[in-house]
């Protein structure tokens, strides 16, 4: 059985994580996908890492690992004319381009959407920038940090209005690159189906600020309706929504509906404080937090993790643990539902890996082959594919343009 | 102007809070007709949550739930009562797509669950978004989004050195199992385009969270090792992260303290910053004069850095930096987001006229496309706003059979 994306055609030029992220995303439900490296260095993500044994090797990035599954690789120098010529060639029998090349390189090695429609008029471009491709800071330099920074989401994040001295903090990894890559995944998608119904390509223009901005929760809209600022200095809205610790590590403590917190309360065996007025709803409980974090610190920091997540479960409360890697790679839910899984790379070795983000009853997403080594495809696809006979592609390699 | 992508592709919205509103939001700016089958018996939570204009709560009046469903439509129905049901699956009929986000077994109780709403549609394309998935030993259990970012393992790799364990900051598993869903859905309907088979999709919102932390889990499955927290700062970077700024103001109860963050990634990008911080001999220092130098040096290089940082306003060392070519930008407050030029002249923001709060600024769609141009069509429904207009027009209803399933409590 095919994946669902089985006979789309796309091509890649993508670094570290958004395109990357975008295109495996439709590599792993079936996808065809061409990735094209810089000759030489490749892809930024080959540089990051974790490495097995902690030995950097550009073949053994977990990152680059993770985020190429299922694509073919080719070494392609787009900046100079024979190589631009060869994306174009590669570009006339593909359904979509998708690349994080940033508007100043853009503008430099001449990608644009009219060159490249001019080769294929049903081509869908897309294109993920850190800003969009308009606007003042369309050329502003970015990384991933700098970008959950700018969009508010580290502004509502760090330690609390305790220590106003901790600066605001951002999530862990590369999560602006994941998030501009789904969302762009998203838009190329729509434009591929208008694609299938007129027969005709379009610019989609992804700006990865935007995609953090339109996710920042309830926390943006606190301006507009309430000409408040929503920082980690201030209350939360509702309580308890904490991480809190036990006698044997941490969990999450989760009421948002009131039954939850009704459950919770008969759970601790209804302590007398609890029937408090100032505790009676969920915002006089985020207005009052100070008093009931006291109590709850007091009650919490005598349980077990897994005994009060499996006893607020059952009482229909959404507590969680605060997992670490190891109870993730040992979760028995986790190994019923098959979800990591082992991938041998020729270099890299043998490795778990997170699988699929959701399953299809019909369509299977499958790792078909491990991330290409930097050029693996390079014969197959400039070859075979594109007809380049052995001794032009000799060429091209010796000058460096593979 | 050509027709929008989802043009004539209808979704039965069953969801509710945020996972499910933000993919079937998703799929709204892509020009489908999302109907949210909602209750007044239980409304949707972030009805309920803040903020509301004046402070005042009320169902329809609530930024969070006025965000998040933008561009559809809504329909009450409560199923304890007679004929309720029925409506749900006339819904279903007429759609393309069915999608919720309870969890395992809760759609199948009421009588809508897939094996039962595919004999309706046989080509319907289903997505589920539970916290947990709908098999494993804890398909049962209830999540929401704000819990499934610890139980993912976001939060014991998030959080400043040798402090506990912290949270994102906001319910980050929601918008991105919701993301997730609305691109997994459109690729089931490429397949349906091509093949005519619909299909069901079970997604759990703790494994789709999972997959955006390789490199903590790689660390672990390929090393043994569970990573650090490490605060703002790159494994390979520095100078990377969040420096002090001298502006502060007030705003409400509490001081809004301004911020600004800072990654030269390269020798070349630090030899930028350090001319721009006017201490151009930091690029020469063999302290600092190779990737591997700064990040031995890290603490003293971020002293550096904020000395220059603290003496100035965010905005300042922002424009200052940014015009020497490094990427820098404030830690924006909502108020600054809102305000920023760009967003403004990329057409970005939605005002449009809702009944009971008026025009407001809304988050719009965070693409541009050159052919089919999106545009936000409505604000956000009031609850139940289109009961009576998706009975006649959509499911042809008359308007007695309408009047007495109103009668019979029904359409609450």
């Amino acid at each position: 059985m095919a994946g669902a994306l089985s006979g789309l055609k796309v091509v890649e030029l993508g670094e570290m994580v958004s395109a990357p992220y975008a295109a495996k995303l439709m590599a792993d439900m079936g996808a065809e996908v061409i990735k094209i490296e810089r000759p030489g260095v490749g892809d930024r993500a080959r540089t990051r890492g974790p490495f097995p044994g902690g030995q950097a090797h550009p073949e053994k990035s977990g990152l680059y690992l993770y985020l190429n599954t299922n694509k073919f690789g080719v070494t392609l120098d787009v900046s100079r004319p024979e190589g631009f010529g060869l994306l174009e060639r590669l570009i006339a029998g593909a359904d979509v381009l998708i690349h994080n090349v940033a508007p100043p390189d853009m503008d430099r090695i001449g990608l644009s959407f009219e060159r490249v429609r001019s080769r294929n008029p049903r081509l869908v471009m897309s294109s993920i920038t850190p800003w969009g491709l308009s606007g003042p800071k369309r050329e502003w330099r970015a990384e991933d940090l700098t970008l959950w920074s700018a969009s508010g989401l580290c502004y509502v994040n760090g330690g609390g209005p305790d220590h106003p001295e901790m600066p605001p903090l951002k999530a862990f990894g590369q999560q602006s690159g994941f998030q501009g890559g789904v969302h762009a995944a998203v838009a190329t998608m729509g434009a591929v189906f208008a694609q299938m119904r007129d027969g005709e390509g379009q610019h989609v223009d992804v700006s990865i600020y935007e995609s953090l901005a339109s996710q920042t929760e309830l926390f943006f809209e606190f301006w507009p309706y309430m000409g408040m600022v929503a920082s980690r200095l201030g209350q939360k809205p509702i309580q308890p929504l904490e991480v809190m610790e036990c006698r044997d590590g941490y969990i999450y403590v989760c009421c948002i509906e009131e039954h939850q917190w009704r459950n919770f309360v008969e759970l601790m065996g209804s302590p007398p404080w609890a029937s408090e007025e100032i505790f009676s709803d969920r915002l006089k409980r985020g207005a009052n937090w100070d008093a009931l974090k006291v109590f709850l610190e007091d009650w919490i920091k005598q349980q077990s993790v897994l005994d009060l997540y499996r006893k607020a479960q059952a009482r229909r409360i959404p507590f969680a643990p605060v997992s670490t890697m190891g109870d993730l790679l040992s979760s028995e839910h986790l190994k019923k539902r098959g979800f990591f899984v082992e991938i041998t790379h020729p270099v890299a070795g043998t490795h778990k890996y997170p699988g699929a983000p959701l399953k299809y009853q019909r369509t299977p997403w499958e790792i078909r082959r491990p991330a290409p080594t930097l050029g693996q495809h390079n014969e197959e696809i400039f070859g075979a594919r594109l007809g380049l006979n052995a001794a032009r592609i000799e060429e091209l390699r010796r000058t460096a343009v593979l | 102007m050509a027709k929008l992508p989802l043009e004539g592709v209808r979704i039965a919205d069953f969801t509710w809070v945020w996972a499910g509103p933000y993919c079937t939001l998703q799929l709204a700016h892509l020009g489908a007709d999302v109907i949210r089958i909602e209750t007044r018996t239980r409304p949707c939570v972030t009805r309920m949550l803040p903020p509301w204009p004046e402070g005042k709560p009320g169902l329809n009046r609530s930024g969070y739930f006025n965000q998040y469903n933008q561009g559809k439509r809504s329909l009450t129905l409560n199923y304890a009562k007679p004929g309720a049901l029925e409506v749900a699956r006339r819904l279903v009929e007429t759609s393309d797509i069915a999608t919720s986000n309870f969890a395992a077994g809760v759609m199948e109780k009421l009588g809508l669950g897939y094996e039962e709403l595919r004999k309706l549609k046989p080509d319907l394309i289903m997505i589920s978004l539970s916290g947990y998935g709908d098999t494993g030993p804890y398909r049962e259990y209830v999540a929401y989004g704000p819990a499934q970012v610890p139980l993912a393992g976001l939060s014991s790799l998030t959080g400043y050195k040798g402090w506990p364990p912290m949270h994102t900051g906001f319910s980050y598993a929601d918008p991105n199992a919701g993301v997730h869903g609305a691109f997994a859905v459109l690729a089931a309907l490429y397949h349906r385009k091509k093949t005519g088979e619909g299909q069901y999709i079970d997604m759990s919102q703790w494994e789709c969270a999972m997959g955006l932390l390789p490199e903590g889990i790689l660390e672990y499955t390929m090393n043994g090792r569970e990573p650090a927290r490490d605060g703002n700062r790159d494994p390979l970077i520095a100078p990377h992260g969040v420096f002090p700024s001298k502006d502060r103001f007030e705003n409400t109860s509490i001081m809004v303290d301004m911020w600004v963050s800072i990654v030269a990634a390269d020798d070349a990008e630090f030899e930028r910053l350090a001319g721009a911080i006017g201490h151009p001999e930091l690029a020469r220092d063999p302290r600092f004069n190779s990737a591997a130098a700064r990040k031995r040096n890290e603490d003293e290089l971020d002293a550096a850095v904020s000395a220059w940082t603290a003496q100035r306003s965010a905005a300042e060392a922002e424009r200052i930096l940014q015009a020497a070519g490094v990427a820098a930008a404030i830690c924006a407050p909502n108020k600054f987001v809102s305000e920023d030029p760009h967003l403004k002249e990329r057409g970005y923001w939605v005002y449009l006229d809702h009944p009971e709060v008026g025009v407001r600024q809304h988050c719009g769609i965070p693409w541009r496309m050159s052919r089919t141009e999106g545009e936000v069509r409505a604000p956000a429904p009031l609850i139940g706003q289109h009961t009576d207009e998706v009975l006649t027009q959509v499911l042809g209803y008359s308007a007695a059979e309408v009047a007495r399933l109103r009668a019979a409590g029904a359409l609450e």
